[in-house]
């Protein structure tokens, strides 16, 4: 189903696959009272705003970017008491991407997951932030990257626990893996928490593939693509394990590898 | 015919030369044993062969089926036929090890290894090698004993099949057993495939069951002396003393690391005892 600018969703239960195809501005809502599992696919788009509000249940929406222009989305999330709210972002196309995401944990016992999946050789800026506001609230975030030549990718990772969130807890990990010069990757952790009874975790890593590695797999016969390629999917594919539901997982599989070894061969 | 063929060849790591005019020629199916005194080169030759980026070849020739192997990247050399079950296998998180092999098989098919090929001859191989039945799930090399690692570099020798088979101390870190597993695996692979060798080890035990036909040893960076089996019993008896007398040559000062050496505490005392601090 294709989304137009000024709609409000109300996602139905189970599955269910949208497409953004927009070459102008747009702006959506989604409003929705059930327990869903989104594929959201973006074929094309410039600036994209979505509010979303979600009552009930459990929600986990996959955005997948095959847009061939570049694209800015702000997104902003709120999760109501009890809920959760599943995000998770394959963004391996060969365009840039500025992605605003604010995750609202509003409601006492809501979560939120929010995981990316980046294979890029062009400009990925991401700002993300997951706010603790109510008691008893959960929030996870995981952003795992390979970046390519002349790729520039810039997380900022905002875990934020406001004062009288109790037992809350806010954890991330970044990392990032890079195989060639003239690249440039920068992650920013930020855990900003103005209460006591919480807990907290940060971890980060950057790393370049070694030379004696590459060495290593090159005596069996493997080229440098090939080597790029097996390492990108080893890289990139665990992070499909956050997803709970067996058809978004596969969907998020399947893109993937179609598109590692797609980016891996040119 | 497949010979390599190594002519006066010159090689240098961070402008320290190591090989210092090598010649060495290996005929298809032939298993040669290459010994020496540690820090001479055996490494380095190897390494120089297969292609390792961090060895620099000055001078001189290699050829393999009268291909010219030097100006060849690392995995065209591997398409070739040579292969180098290394010393210190590295390890590689997030590749499986049946997904390495699988696509290690394939570069060098024209069409794909099946699924079911593929299974077959890699649980038949785990089996010869005496592994646990996980490994093609693990990943490559990752938390692996020393043990471990080297019986999984001839895991990947036997699905690949080489030509040419280099063995940088593949013995070491293997108990009795394994060794024997090892060798068995080895020969067995050599004979259907006419596999050439060439054997770095300091373990008589190790050669007695890969029995070279030729024994060469490299000291100051050359190799001065080539002979059969007997070779390796007597070097297995009596060191490489006799050698530098025989050949009249003096080893190689190293006087760097002599220099360099940092001693604290009870090692200090004893350096000083054995005269090595002044």
């Amino acid at each position: 189903m294709k989304i137009n600018n000024g709609d409000t969703l109300s996602f139905s239960d189970g599955f269910s696959v949208y497409e953004i195809d927009e070459q102008g501005d747009m702006s959506f809502s989604i409003d929705s009272e059930n327990t869903c599992n989104v594929f959201i696919r973006i074929i094309d788009a410039s600036d994209i705003d979505i509010k979303g509000k979600f009552k009930n249940g459990d929600s986990t929406i996959l955005f997948w970017n095959d847009s061939v222009s570049d694209v800015k989305v702000t997104e902003e999330y709120e999760v109501s008491e009890g809920c959760s709210l599943n995000l998770s972002y394959g963004e391996c196309n060969s365009a840039s991407m500025e992605r605003k995401l604010s995750v609202d944990l509003s409601g006492n016992g809501s979560s939120s997951n929010v995981s990316t999946a980046t294979l890029t050789g062009r400009n990925k800026k991401y700002d993300i932030e997951i706010k603790n506001e109510g008691i008893d609230t959960h929030g996870d975030m995981k952003n795992y990257a390979v970046v390519l030549e002349k790729g520039r990718l810039m997380v900022n990772a905002v875990g934020r626990i406001a004062k009288g969130a109790k037992k809350s807890t806010s954890h991330q990990v970044s990392r990032a893996l890079s195989f060639d010069k003239g690249q440039s990757t920068t992650i920013l952790p930020q855990l900003l928490i103005d209460e006591n009874d919480v807990q907290a975790s940060h971890a980060m890593s950057i790393g370049k593939v070694n030379e004696k590695q590459l060495y290593y797999l090159m005596s069996r016969g493997l080229d440098i693509k090939e080597c790029t390629m097996l390492m990108s999917l080893g890289y990139l594919l665990p992070i499909v394990d956050q997803i709970a539901d067996e058809e978004l997982k596969d969907t998020m599989k399947n893109e993937l590898e179609r598109k590692i070894m797609e980016v891996c061969s040119m | 015919m497949k010979n390599l063929i190594v002519k006066d060849l010159h090689v240098s790591v961070e402008d320290r030369t190591i090989l210092n005019g090598v010649d060495l020629t290996v005929n298809e199916g032939e298993v040669h044993a290459l010994m020496g005194p540690n820090g001479n080169g055996k490494s380095t030759l190897l390494a120089a062969i297969m292609g390792d980026p961090s060895y620099r070849v000055d001078s001189g020739s290699i050829t393999y089926g009268e291909k010219d192997i030097l100006s060849m990247p690392v995995n065209e050399r591997s398409k070739e036929g040579i292969f180098l079950g290394m010393q210190y296998p590295q390890e590689i998180p997030g590749i499986t090890n049946s997904d390495f092999l699988r696509a290690a098989m394939n570069v060098r098919r024209e069409k794909p290894v099946s699924l079911f090929e593929f299974i077959k001859q890699m649980e038949k191989t785990i089996n010869d090698l005496e592994m646990s039945s996980d490994l093609a799930h693990r990943f490559l090399n990752e938390g692996f004993s020393g043990g471990e690692k080297k019986r999984n570099e001839i895991v990947q020798l036997e699905m690949l099949k080489p030509s040419l088979a280099m063995l940088d101390e593949i013995d070491s870190g293997l108990d009795v057993d394994a060794i024997k597993i090892v060798a068995d695996a080895l020969n067995k692979t050599a004979q259907e495939n006419n596999m050439a060798m060439i054997i770095v080890s300091h373990y008589e035990r190790f050669l007695e069951l890969m029995k070279p036909q030729f024994t060469h040893v490299l000291v100051n960076g050359k190799i001065d002396l080539s002979g059969g089996p007997d070779l390796y019993d007597r070097i297995d008896k009596q060191g490489y003393d006799w050698i530098y007398s025989e050949l009249n040559i003096e080893p190689e000062k190293q006087e760097e690391k002599t220099q360099t050496r940092v001693s604290i505490g009870t090692c200090a005392v004893k350096d000083t005892m054995k005269g090595n601090i002044g």
